[in-house]
């Protein structure tokens, strides 16, 4: 199992337009499904603020990961977008968010996936992890980034 | 070294479990504390605490969205919050808990606010989960005892079709392993377990007598998920409405909610299911009666759609117990038509699992092989499972099928002289007349069965 089999460039924002928290999550939805990773924007949509509404996925840290486990998910994938300006997410420290994971998982995932999802998640616990991150140049840096997971 | 052991969960658990789970061990690190992370998150629970971890902890830290179970903590200080706080802040956590320890003091599992806590929590558990997910307990729960029994029957029914009427022979053994033990704990595991989803452990006792009076009434696997729920959602209101002092909390889980929650859900299905049920069943059997006169065709569709509604529920044994009836008439269509119609559900199933496997969970796919078995030697509970957990889809594709097969077998004129033992009858002299035409019956309506699955059944995406 590897990093790349559900991130790639194209699923990679680097600046995204959204100024608050509906639209990035449409925002980053959309990338969803250009990349035709999701077949259905809306039920997506729906199950992401479902998630925020028990709870903000805002997780402090200039970090927020809006998850979504969903049979409108054909395969499990992770989008990345950077916000340069922030975005207020109604995260836990109440500061703008800049980095943004939508983790999208079909209903019954496999456990090789949902193992590496976890590893992310550990990953970005680290202030040097999300450091390289933020200052990354470009697709190409962020996927060197994430394939050292 | 002091040491600290923890939970952490949230609802999908899918990131914030193990983001919580690495905040703690990173600052437990830099404070040169031991410290052991349970994570119940999506690949199920990982690392998990021993009983050695949980004896050498200094004390228990509870990062947490979901309800997790602090019985295995007690005389522990626990620190309970949620997961975020762990990611945000493991440092002062892991201080209050060494605070805590070094005090002295342990967390009562059993006071009020403990309660308070857990009973939010078992309310926003309910709302997230729904009732699809206690169904789908239940039926995993009940899988096996369908494939015990069905298989003990089957295999009983090799040694002759009435070779288990013979007291003391293995057939009779393998008679009673199945069909009076395994099945019969079926309908109660089935109900327990849907309880046990929605209540926890308190749900179990109401669940399985409630499922066991569903079987008396004779209310089938149908009056078993109607328990079931009752059950469950009873006890989780009891919980939250009795209010005890702190001194009777005791009492709660080994006397009040059992007895009172049995007492209850008992007294429903006895005076409030019972009747109808009864009464569905007397309605259609002096229904049937009246339609022995009817077109043959008409009523074999009838009696298939009947058979394959509720599998051993009231509608399916009005049926049953009309084809048997004409027996002693010396009438056998309609008893050829009941077989073949109950052999069909099971087999299109099984058919269906292999055929759309796209359609089917794993555990489907698999209880799909045993399916075979019970159809053709007419154990019509092997497609229980699966009606059980799709009830509206399931239900509809296979009356399609069986009310096909039911129809077909009357037109071809085919005649069944006895009530039971599927496949294992056929090559008995005299017994079915046109076996022919009676295979390619059940045959046509087990394709049919498949074809409304396909239909019927959503696409899971994998």
């Amino acid at each position: 199992m590897e990093v790349n089999e559900f991130i790639n460039q194209n699923l990679i924002k680097m600046n995204l337009e959204s100024q608050t928290k509906d639209q990035v999550i449409k925002e980053m939805v959309e990338i969803m499904a250009e990349n035709e990773i999701i077949t259905d924007k809306e039920e997506v949509i729906a199950k992401a603020m479902e998630r925020e509404a028990k709870g903000t996925t805002g997780v402090g840290k200039g970090v927020a990961i809006p998850h979504v486990k969903s049979n409108a998910v054909k395969k499990p994938a992770v989008a990345f977008g950077r916000s340069q300006a922030g975005i207020d997410y109604g995260s836990m420290d109440k500061k703008p968010s800049y980095l943004f994971f939508l983790i999208t998982v079909p209903e019954d995932s496999h456990d090789q996936h949902l193992k590496l999802l976890a590893q992310l998640s550990r990953n970005l616990v680290h202030d040097d992890f999300r450091d390289k991150l933020l200052d990354a140049k470009d697709e190409t840096e962020i996927m060197s980034i994430l394939e050292t997971l | 070294m002091k040491k600290i052991v923890a939970v952490t969960s949230c609802p999908t658990g899918i990131a914030h479990t193990y983001m919580a789970s690495e905040s703690l061990e990173e600052s437990a690190k830099e404070m040169n504390i031991k410290m052991k992370v349970e994570t119940q998150g999506s690949v199920g629970v990982e690392n998990e605490l021993t009983e050695q971890d949980i004896k050498e902890a200094d004390a228990v830290i509870i990062a947490a969205d979901t309800n997790v179970s602090k019985e295995r903590f007690a005389n522990k200080y626990i620190v309970e919050v949620a997961v975020a706080d762990a990611i945000n802040d493991a440092e002062s956590l892991i201080n209050k808990a060494l605070e805590g320890a070094e005090k002295g003091q342990t967390t009562q599992i059993n006071n009020d606010l403990y309660n308070q806590v857990s009973q939010e929590k078992s309310k926003r558990k309910e709302s997230r989960t729904g009732a699809y997910k206690h169904l789908m307990t239940g039926v995993s729960f009940m899988l096996p005892f369908v494939v015990a029994g069905g298989l003990s029957i089957a295999l009983s029914f090799v040694f002759g079709i009435n070779a288990a009427q013979e007291e003391g022979t293995l057939a009779a053994a393998l008679m009673q392993i199945g069909s009076g033990s395994a099945f019969a704990l079926m309908v109660p595991i089935l109900a327990g377990y849907i309880a046990y989803s929605i209540a926890d452990r308190p749900g179990i006792a109401p669940g399985m007598i409630g499922g066991m009076l569903a079987s008396s009434i004779g209310a089938g696997f149908l009056g078993g998920i109607i328990a079931g729920f009752l059950a469950g959602y009873l006890t989780q209101w009891l919980k939250n409405h009795i209010k005890l002092p702190q001194t009777l909390q005791g009492l709660m889980p080994i006397l009040i909610l059992p007895f009172l929650s049995s007492l209850i859900v008992g007294l429903l299905m006895i005076y409030l299911i019972g009747p109808p049920v009864q009464g569905i069943m007397n309605g259609l059997t002096n229904w049937l009666q009246g339609l022995t006169e009817a077109n043959a065709v008409i009523l074999g569709l009838i009696l298939g759609a009947m058979m394959a509604f509720d599998m051993g529920g009231p509608v399916n044994k009005a049926a049953y117990t009309f084809g048997v009836g004409l027996l002693g008439s010396n009438i056998y269509g309609p008893m050829a038509a009941i077989m073949a119609a109950g052999m069909t559900p099971p087999l299109g199933l099984a058919l269906a699992t292999v055929l759309f496997k796209s359609r089917f969970t794993r555990q489907e796919i698999e209880a799909g092989k045993p399916a075979w078995f019970m159809g053709i030697s007419f154990i019509t509970e092997g497609a229980i499972p699966f009606a059980a957990a799709d009830p509206f889809r399931v239900i509809p594709s296979t009356m399609t099928g069986s009310a096909v097969t039911g129809a077909l077998s009357m037109l071809f004129g085919v005649g069944l002289k006895a009530p039971h033992g599927g496949i294992f009858v056929l090559p008995i002299p005299n017994v079915v007349t046109n076996l022919g035409f009676y295979a390619l019956a059940i045959i046509i309506g087990t394709i049919v069965t498949a074809l409304m699955l396909r239909i019927l059944k959503p696409k899971l995406t994998k």
